[in-house]
């Protein structure tokens, strides 16, 4: 009978202790919103996560990178909040996310542009679209053909899960051609790092390598691009994207899987403000509101 | 008496039950080699379906625009592998010889720990150094495009495979009877025929098996070559694609799993490298543990 | 004739084991000299010493003269190789080398540089004669070794010692891993070998000591006590501890 008793009121004081101490967590964060995707984009969501978490405590925001890829696939299992994206959402993309019950809605958060770089020992200083392509189709293969000494090309590129490995085949080797077949040249090497590819641009006068404008260092040079022969070579900066000028730009995405609930529709509402552009342009990106 | 035959089941009870855990323990691991083989199977076999034979064997990797060629990454983990052994067995080898048959006492105390040092460096620590210190080197030495190619995975993946030849070449090596050693001096052969005429011969089953598992480690290493051989897919053809970059099973694997959707092609034949790589170090450890009975066999004959 | 001329040998292992103390000894030609003794005399040490198989182990201190036809084989420029081809030595476990019985015999002169498969197949067939061993292997030469009975087996490492043409033979109880027929075998072998050659054994027992030994020395504790022709030390020891060994009071 003792026993008995001493049961139930250690219930009843567990039962007293329970609500007081759901009262005091209350003012820690509550609300956690996963954002994962683009390498490309990922310094940025981290800066952007920082800014709104001093500013909104009750948010807790983790931001983790793997390439847009990653955060896609994560998205149509519906195992985040937020998939960053360095590319647009594929139409297949989309119709796997259906099948699993959701629209994804696509936001533009900033712009980017893509820096075609090689090793300051190398001359050449500008190339055309059509010049860019056939280097990394394999149609040229020696620096000479392009107005450079004679050294074989040695080609760098992101992995294929990157989205801006996707947005490079679609806008430089393709052309933008949705009918163009033309891949990577085969010994392309697919480095798993922006930073593996900087530093092998750097150490290496053969190569040539593409990367965010975020992501280009001093340590190697940036070549000029035109669109054809005929027009003008063009440096990226945040200038020449919000003109418009220079070729390889791009828009940089968010995806919500379905119509995002309030606090997720406010933290993007926040980073499409002037407060949340300003952070782009720290970081070497292009705000979409000039 | 009754008292005795109890506490006799007691302590049988006992017994049963620890014997019991050990033999769940003992099995566990089958299960679990049964499972994984069923996960990739199940997994990795689909690929029939959604991709052609012609295409799974051709020799284009670019999967995101659904070419899904594996030979070129077979051949590439072969040839990183088959660079390795050929740096790590004659090295591996020659140490366990120096450790075993010539090194003085204290050498000996400083190279078994340092060795096993080497072993314990994480894959990744090797890779970063690959990247920035020998590819950099093997670049301007060799006068080659660039420093990331099979070689440079070799390199490294030699470094991995010596510590386990030569921990298991030096056992075997060790357990030649100090008396073969003594018996073929006394013939008047020198110190050097006798390790190459006598005791490595006599050691040869355990050296082999140790080359068989320095082998297993190197091909299923992944990060390392990942970071040093720029993994482009290129199709190995001539002793020339050492020195070119190439793209091996296991990178291929970490760097685009990642990526997939569950159930799409590319996930399938992810799962399916996945099979044909399990099947090599299978192969591998199979023919290592052959060797290893062999020897067994023999050692009993000769303490019988 | 004096063949080994042993002055003031001591000789210590870095363990502190088996160890020998200021030996002096004359071992004729063309005999059987037994080391006798109980274990750790140091009977082993001294058979390694005669040919500097000690060099291995770990050897503390080594002074004295061991002199084999009058040269001192302990300098340290001595052509420690031509030494052992010169002095062979039979270990207690039979063991041949990993190879074929053949390859075993020849592997002492193939490693010397001997090259002739004529000359080879004649000293092959000399030695396993001498070793009374041809009878029984001579329609199998490429088996391996390893298929030999263990008294086969310790025959073929007779010789393998004997292929080399030496002029000394160490046996180091040759016969303890054997049984009494293979025993007698070897025994018989030694009586036939010592006409041609200097033959310095550590039987396994007093009695294969008083079956082959011509001259005996008695070996305790790292000193030679006596030693003698076998009969005298047999019939009359001079020593009072080497009569105890032989009555069987110790050892």
């Amino acid at each position: 009978m003792m026993k008995y008793l001493l049961t139930i009121s250690l219930i009843l004081l567990l039962a007293a202790c329970g609500p007081a101490g759901g009262e005091e967590t209350s003012s820690s964060p509550s609300i956690y919103i996963e954002n994962k995707g683009s390498d490309t984009l990922v310094n940025l969501a981290l800066a952007w996560t920082e800014r709104y978490q001093s500013m909104h405590p009750e948010v807790r925001l983790s931001v983790t990178g793997g390439g847009s890829g990653t955060g896609i696939a994560a998205l149509m299992n519906n195992t985040v909040d937020i998939a960053n994206a360095s590319r647009k959402i594929k139409q297949e993309e989309i119709d796997m996310a259906t099948s699993n019950g959701f629209i994804p809605i696509e936001f533009i958060v900033a712009r980017d542009a893509i820096g075609i770089i090689v090793n300051h020992e190398n001359p050449v200083n500008q190339l055309t679209m059509q010049q860019l392509a056939d280097i990394f189709t394999g149609r040229i293969d020696n620096w000479a053909e392009v107005g450079g000494n004679d050294l074989q090309i040695v080609r760098v590129s992101r992995e294929t899960n990157s989205g801006t490995h996707v947005y490079f085949l679609e806008v430089v080797i393709r052309l933008g051609s949705s009918e163009s077949m033309d891949i990577f040249a085969r010994d392309t090497l697919l480095l798993p790092s922006s930073e593996g590819i900087i530093a092998e641009v750097r150490d290496n006068p053969h190569a040539i390598g593409y990367d965010g404008l975020g992501y280009i260092t001093d340590e190697v040079k940036v070549i000029a691009i035109a669109m054809d022969d005929q027009s003008a070579y063009i440096l990226p900066s945040v200038e020449t994207v919000n003109e418009g000028s220079y070729p390889i730009a791009r828009d940089l995405y968010m995806y919500t899987p379905g119509e995002p609930p309030a606090p997720v529709k406010d933290y993007i509402t926040w980073i499409l403000s002037p407060a949340g552009q300003e952070l782009v342009r720290e970081l070497g990106f292009v705000p979409i509101t000039p | 008496m009754p008292e005795i035959f109890e506490r006799r089941s007691r302590e049988s009870h006992g017994e049963w039950v620890i014997t019991r855990l050990i033999q769940t323990a003992g099995y566990s691991s089958i299960f679990f080699v049964l499972m994984i083989l069923y996960f990739l199977l199940a997994n990795g076999l689909p690929v029939m379906k959604d991709v052609s034979l012609s295409n799974l064997f051709s020799t284009v990797w670019y999967p995101i625009e659904e070419y899904y060629g594996i030979l070129p990454l077979i051949l590439g983990s072969l040839v990183v592998t088959l660079g390795a052994a050929l740096i790590g067995v004659p090295l591996g080898i020659l140490t366990a010889v120096y450790i075993s048959e010539i090194a003085p006492q204290w050498v000996k105390e400083a190279l078994k720990p340092l060795i096993e040092i080497l072993a314990g460096i994480p894959s990744v620590v090797l890779g970063f150094l690959g990247a920035i210190v020998l590819s950099p080197f093997l670049r301007e030495s060799l006068n080659l495009p660039t420093g990331l190619t099979a070689l440079t995975g070799s390199i490294l993946l030699g470094a991995i495979a010596i510590p386990t030849i030569v921990s298991i070449s030096e056992d075997a090596l060790n357990t030649v009877p100090r008396a073969y050693r003594e018996a073929a001096l006394a013939l008047g052969t020198t110190r050097w025929q006798t390790i190459w005429g006598v005791t490595v011969p006599a050691a040869r089953s355990g050296i082999l098996m140790a080359i068989m598992l320095g082998i297993g480690r190197s091909i299923g290493e992944t990060m390392t070559v990942m970071m040093v051989t720029g993994n482009a897919p290129v199709m190995p053809d001539s002793l020339g694609a050492l020195f070119a970059p190439i793209r091996t099973m296991t990178a291929t694997i970490a760097s685009e799993m990642g990526e997939v959707s569950g159930g799409s092609p590319h996930y399938h034949v992810l799962f399916f490298i996945g099979i044909v790589l399990f099947l090599i170090t299978l192969g591998v450890n199979v023919m290592a543990s052959r060797i290893a009975f062999r020897q067994r066999k023999r050692s009993e004959r000769v303490l019988s | 004739m004096d063949k080994i001329v042993v002055e003031h040998l001591n000789l210590r292992y870095s363990d502190g084991t088996e160890s020998l103390r200021d030996l002096n000894l004359v071992i004729p030609a063309n005999a059987i000299t037994a080391l006798m003794g109980p274990a750790g005399g140091g009977k082993s040490t001294f058979l390694r010493a005669l040919n500097r198989l000690n060099d291995l182990a770990d050897v503390v201190a080594q002074s004295g003269r061991v002199l084999i036809d009058g040269k001192d084989i302990l300098e340290p420029e001595m052509d420690v190789i031509a030494l052992r081809r010169k002095v062979g030595m039979v270990f207690s476990r039979p063991l041949p080398l990993p190879l074929t019985i053949y390859q075993n015999v020849s592997y002492g002169l193939e490693v010397a540089g001997e090259r002739n498969r004529e000359v080879l197949d004649k000293a092959v067939k000399l030695a396993l004669d001498q070793a009374e061993l041809w009878d029984e292997v001579h329609d199998r030469l490429s088996d391996p070794a390893e298929a030999l009975s263990g008294g086969q087996k310790q025959r073929l490492c007779l010789a393998r010692a004997l292929a080399l043409k030496p002029e000394v033979i160490l046996l180091d109880e040759p016969t303890s891993a054997l049984d009494p027929v293979a025993t007698a075998k070897i025994e018989s072998s030694l009586s036939e070998l010592k006409k041609n050659y200097t033959i310095v054994i550590a039987p396994h027992n007093t009695q294969q000591t008083a079956r082959v030994a011509d001259w005996v020395a008695f070996f305790l504790q790292g000193e030679m006590i006596e030693f003698g022709p076998s009969k005298d030390i047999f019939t009359r020891p001079k020593d009072k501890r080497t009569e105890e060994y032989i009555l069987g009071r110790y050892g």
